[in-house]
Parts: C-alpha cells; structure tokens; sequence
C-alpha cells in the first residue's frame, strides 16, 4: 500500500525529473555523435525548425521553406508546430533537456526568460545574417545589453475590430476612429447593446490580454515595460483599465460575468464571428482571418484614445520573434534560414503577412502586390501608425509571463465582483514587481 | 501530457483485503515466471527511480531548468510558507478531496449493491457505469465537460426548462471547483467495479441466518456487509483520496492551464506544473513535489491508524 502511495508521485516528477536526467545525459554526449551530419563534404544538414500556429500558416510556411532548400543545397528543414499554449510548454522541455530546436518562434514576453538564462545566440554573431535593412526601432526589441537574441518575424499591434453588419442594422454609426477616446467607444458600445435588445454586446474586448493597459499606459505617457526592463506602469492605470471594463458592463456595452468561456482560440471561433458581440480587439495581423470567419462586414479600426491621451500609444511589435538556440549544432546554418525569413522576397511571396509585416522594407514593398484586400488594409494602417510620432517601446522583461498571468487571474477577480479594481491594481502591482525584480 | 494523466489502477485487492498467502515452496517455479513477468514493470521503475531521486536532490536547489542547479538548501521549502499561491493551490485541492471522495466512494458503493441485486444484463450495466472511470482524467471528456456545464450547455437548458438561470458554471470561480467535483463523483466506476467484487465475497448464509432472525434489511447492511466489506472500503478510501491528491488534468483541461477563473481550480500539481514548466523553477517545484508525498504520507498513515477502529478483517 505504501508503495502504490509512492510511485504516482514520481510519476509527477517524470516530467520534471526525467528532463533533468535526461538533460543531463543529452548535454553530457552533446556534441558527440549528433554532429556527424554536418561534417562529411557534400553531407546534409537538417535543421530543426519550430513555430506556433494553425494549419494555414504551416502550409505557408513550408511552401517558403521549400524555396529556401532549393536556393541552399543541403540544407533540409524539418518543422514542427502547434497552438501557442502547448508550444511554450514544450519550447520549455526541450531546452532543459539539452535538446532545443535551430531555429525557433520566440513570444515577446518569453524572449528574456530563455536569453538571460544564456539558451539563445546572439544573432549579430552571424555574417550570414543581413541586419542592414532591418529598422534600429525593431532591432531594439529583440535586444539585451547589446545582444540580440529575438528577430522581429514581423511587425504588427492591436486595433478594433467592429462588425459592421451588425452595428448598420442597429443604426449606430462607428464614430472617426483616428480621433475616438475610450468614452466615446464605450457610448458606442452601449448604443449597440441597446439598439439590439441585448442581442449582441457592443464590446467583446479581452480585458486579460496585456497589450491593452500596455497601449493604456504609453497614452498616458507611461512606459509598461521601462528601457532598463522593469515595469513602469502605474498603479492608477490598471484600476482604471479594471475600472473602464466594470463601468461598460454595468451599462451594458459589455457581456455580464461569466460570459466569455472561450480561452485563446481561432478567429473561427471568437464571440465575433458567433455574431454574440460587436467590436473586439485582435492583432490586427489576424484582421483578414476575422474578415473571413464573420458572416458581414468587418472594419478594422485604431483602438480608441490615440489622439485624447498624453501621447501616442500605437508602436509597431514583433509579432513574434525568430531565435537561434545558443545549443544549435548547425548555428551557420541557422542563421541562413532566419537571414532567408527576414530578407528572401520569394519566400516572403509564399508567407505575406502571416506573421506581421516584414521587417525588411523593401521585403515588405515586394509583397504588397501579391496582397488580398483585407491584409491590404492591416498593411496600410500598419504604415499610416508608423508614419506617426510614435514613443520608443521595449523589450518584455524577464517575469513577463507571470505579469500576464497575474493579470488573467486578477481580470476574473474583477469581473465577478470579488474585488475592487482598486485592490486588483495594487495586487497586480506587487505580484508583477515580484517577478520581474526576481 | 500522457506522463501527467491519470495513475493507472492501483495494487490488486488483494493485499488490502488482509495480507497475500503465504507462497509454498511447491510454487517456487512458479514464483519465478511471474518475476519474468514482472520484468517490464522493474525496468520501467529505473525510469521513476532515478527521477524520484533526482527531484529530491533538484528540492534542495534553484534549478531553473536551463542553468547548473546550486545548493540553496530549505530555501524552496521556507518560500512555500510565504507562497499565496500555493496556499491557494492547497485549500483547492482539499476541498476538492474531502467533498468529492466520500461521494464518490457513497455513490460508487449504492450502485455496486443496486447492481448486486443480480439484474439481468449486469455485465453491460456494470461497463457502464464503469466506462466514465476510465475516460474521467481524458482530455476529450473535460472538454465535453466544459460544453455540458457551459453558459449554453445542457446543464443549463434543463434548469432554463423550470426558468432558472443557470450560473456560469465554468468561468465563475464560485461554480468552477463544484463543476470538477461533479466530474469526478462521475468517475465512480472503479471503486464501484472494486465494491461489487468485494460484495460478491460476502458469503449468502450470513443474510439468510439474519433474515430467520428477523433482521431488516438495513439492518443486514449494517451488521453484515458493511462490517465485511469494509477492507474494501478502506481500499477505495486510500486509493481515492491518493488519487484526487494528484489531480491535474481536470483542472489543467479546464482552465487552459491557467487554473482559473480566478485560480479557483489552481490544483496542487497544476501549480506545481506551472511553476516547473511556465515560470521554470524546477528547484521549486520538485520541493512542492516532496510536500505533496509527504500530505498524502500523512494522511495515508492517518487512516490506516483510524482504520483499526472500523476496518473488520474476516479471517
């Protein structure tokens, strides 16, 4: 009896545990017998290549590949990809098991958590790796004391999107975005709610989703995250971005508690395209997916309080980053391939703007032709933010994704009532600068 | 995800039922093919050995997964005292224990004695009611958990039906632990399979002497099945409460990993997984590990003390 006790605990362990037995082992013959591909003349080399995602964007992605392998003989790419959730998680394994992937996807708030931890390889250390075309502003944000660890796969950031079948219907007009404040979306949205008999919520924004107080915080001249990686929001900013969402959903413009039980998801699968909401905001890189998935028409639009604010609170992020692991057996190699990503116009044909707008603008001006009109549209307001006197943004630090849990947890606290935002500010406060000054 | 699921069935009853035979020496040949047998099985324990000890070792450090771990000594294990989190993660993974196991162990034995009745067709009643018990810790049955007990589920329509608006009983952490309990309290097949064997033991002269007697039958169940049934109980008691101990895909399924809403579903080994895998504290969470056998130690040991008061073994 004893014994049955204590074997499903090591079975809990196996996870944990076997990775260190096993990183140990891997790292200790590391170098051994794997490299043999690399060596012999004419002798193929396979990398390992990793990525989030569905499956449209793996079909771009390995049509752009196979051009790659064509233009570098000898080169193969194997990839792997899955959802974002359980790609972190297993990102996470294989680097503690000595085993990482080449070349790899990288989320802006993990980039710290593996670079600082030494995993990653300082991408300037390649000649094969072009950076001339690349902007100083995007360089910025996969970099750390003057290393650069992360690649902007591309740039995008956030916007609204509103159901304009919907609100016609409804007869409410979607006021100028270029110049709308949170107040005004928020008599929108409760117009909205109103004008459909609480059919359909006006607002069906993601309050736990941290690029809204961080696009809140640098209106108000705040930084989220700070140049030296601490956070530089303040307290006052999360109650009010707590605040704002209790104050619409008590005036209807936002679904009661409990509405929203889908986590993360597809375009195909959000509150838009059941048709159960009027406005959300997504990554406007995703816009022609949303477009497609809702019955009507969509609009994309800024998000509100660009002009009412202190500043600016639009920059153009990484969509996501490409890395190399420090670990990489093939690290020239690898570096071929991120150069490929970043500057090959043929591949960048095959994979648009999938992953945000190319980073390498005359990359970015190739492709504009090949464009269906709705990544047209996510394009053109990309250049239009750009052309704007936008502040400096940074690197997450390192913790980001304990801030962004933080936030989730604290999001729901909020929503039923079990806290004021006021707490949940200060909460969110202490919790978040735990981690990051860890 | 498979390494995390659900521990297979436990040891044979057996040995809970009082103590193996003792194994003549006519059987040694015997005794040796079944060692043969085994054999998979001891291999496979090098394979949870060296992790077990490993992690025990891993709890005196800051291994972070990525760098060479350094001696920290109790660190991990004074931290946990100051850890809201995992405070949090305790308090739902005792209520979720203490409620849902004595339910599940009252149903699964109310439905073992139904099924004992000798009903016609009992081997499909029994797969029946069997069959959630293996797929409770799946995936695919969280999900459909999720649905049914959704904003716009079953659970919900039906109470719509009488004009009762059902709560959200998914994302509202006041609902969302209660939603997990019922799940598992739906999982009651193994111990009632375990039950059912178990009643199928108690010898038929006992009721009979007891009906001539006139006793009634909740007296019979009282004075006879009970008391002979109880080493099984006992059994199922142990395993279960190990068992709900442990639980991860429940919550991790549930919640999407996050133990939400609200942490209300943050289990102890969820928790333990966070901090491992998401915030890479592996030194951390191979000490959390070594708490969790260490509760479930001492509540082993607890009742196989109390079981002396009321745990009758017939022979």
């Amino acid at each position: 009896m004893k014994k049955t006790a204590n074997t499903p605990i090591s079975r809990r362990l196996v996870l944990g545990a076997a990775m260190v037995a096993a990183g140990l082992t891997i790292s200790a013959c590391g170098g051994g017998g794997a490299t043999s591909s690399g060596s012999g003349s004419g002798g193929n080399v396979e990398l390992n290549f990793v990525f989030w995602g569905d499956a449209n964007r793996a079909k771009m992605t390995e049509a752009a590949l196979r051009i790659f392998e064509k233009k570098n003989p000898g080169i193969t790419v194997k990839t792997e990809y899955q959802d974002s959730a359980p790609y972190a998680d297993k990102l996470a394994t294989r680097f503690a098991g000595g085993n990482p992937p080449d070349v790899l996807a990288m989320a802006n708030r993990s980039l710290l958590e593996y670079a600082q931890r030494g995993t990653l390889a300082d991408l300037k250390s390649f000649p094969e790796l072009n950076l001339d075309k690349v902007p100083e502003t995007t360089l910025s944000r996969g970099e750390v004391d003057g290393k650069l660890y992360g690649l902007a796969t591309g740039v995008t950031t956030i916007g609204m999107v509103v159901n304009k079948t919907i609100t016609d219907q409804a007869g409410v007009t979607i006021p100028d975005d270029k110049t709308w404040s949170w107040e005004d979306y928020a008599k929108f949205a409760t117009e909205v709610t109103q004008k459909t008999g609480g059919k359909v919520y006006g607002a069906g924004y993601d309050v736990a989703t941290e690029t809204g107080p961080i696009m809140l915080a640098r209106q108000r001249g705040e930084d989220f995250y700070t140049k030296d990686n601490k956070l530089g929001v303040s307290e006052k900013t999360i109650e009010d971005w707590f605040q704002y969402s209790v104050d619409l959903r008590k005036a209807g413009g936002y679904p009661p508690a409990g509405f929203f039980e889908q986590i993360g998801g597809s375009p195909a699968q959000s509150y838009l395209a059941k048709g159960t909401v009027a406005s959300q905001i997504i990554p406007i890189n995703n816009f022609r997916g949303y477009n497609e998935a809702v019955e009507g028409e969509v609009v994309l639009l800024r998000i509100p309080g660009e002009t009412s604010g202190e500043r600016r609170g639009y920059s153009a992020d990484p969509t996501m980053l490409w890395s190399i692991a420090a670990k990489s057996k093939h690290p020239k190699e690898a570096a071929k391939l991120v150069d490929f990503l970043t500057n090959d116009a043929e591949g960048a044909a095959e994979v648009l703007t999938q992953r945000g707008v190319p980073i390498n603008p005359e990359v970015a001006d190739s492709i504009t032709p090949k464009l269906s009109a709705d990544d047209k549209t996510f394009v053109d307001l990309m250049a239009a933010i750009q052309e704007e006197d936008l502040p400096p943004a940074y690197v997450y630090p390192k913790g980001a994704s304990v801030v962004a849990d933080t936030l989730k947890q604290l999001t729901t606290e909020v929503e039923f009532g079990r806290i004021s935002p006021a707490d949940a500010a200060k909460t969110f406060m202490e919790k978040s600068n735990a981690a990051i000054n860890k | 995800m498979t390494v995390l699921t659900k521990q297979p069935p436990g040891a044979p009853t057996s040995a809970a039922a009082g103590g193996t035979p003792r194994i003549r020496p006519s059987r040694r040949r015997k005794q040796r093919s079944g060692y043969l047998f085994l054999l998979p099985w001891f291999l496979g324990m090098l394979f949870t050995v060296i992790p077990f000890f490993a992690s025990l070792y891993l709890a005196f450090t800051d291994y972070n997964l990525f760098t060479e771990p350094n001696f920290v000594g109790l660190a991990n294990f004074q931290a946990m005292f100051e850890d809201p989190r995992l405070i949090q993660s305790l308090k739902v993974t005792f209520i979720y224990t203490f409620v849902s196991v004595p339910i599940s162990l009252a149903v699964a034995l109310l439905v073992a004695l139904v099924l004992n009745r000798g009903l016609q067709g009992l081997s499909i009643y029994r797969s029946v009611y069997y069959l959630p018990s293996l797929l409770g810790g799946s995936v695919a049955i969280v999900m459909l958990w999720r649905y049914i007990f959704g904003n716009d589920g079953i659970v919900n329509g039906f109470l719509g039906i009488f004009g009762i608006q059902g709560p959200a009983w998914v994302t509202d952490p006041q609902f969302s632990l209660s939603t997990l309990i019922v799940l598992n309290v739906w999982t009651f097949g193994s111990p009632m399979v375990i039950f059912l064997a178990g009643l199928r033991q108690v010898p038929g002269m006992y009721y009979e002497a007891a009906s001539i007697d006139g006793a009634s039958k909740w007296r019979q169940f009282r004075s006879i099945t009970l008391p002979l049934i109880s080493p099984i109980i006992f059994f199922n008691l142990i395993m279960q409460l190990i068992g709900s101990f442990q639980t991860f895909t429940q919550g991790y399924v549930m919640s999407g990993g996050t133990g939400g809403p609200a942490d209300s579903t943050l289990f102890y080994n969820l928790y333990l997984y966070q901090k491992g895998f998401t915030e890479f504290e592996m030194g951390y969470a191979s000490a959390m590990a070594w708490l969790l056998l260490m509760i479930i130690a001492i509540f082993t040991a607890i009742n196989f003390i109390a079981s002396k008061f009321w745990v009758f073994y017939d022979n």
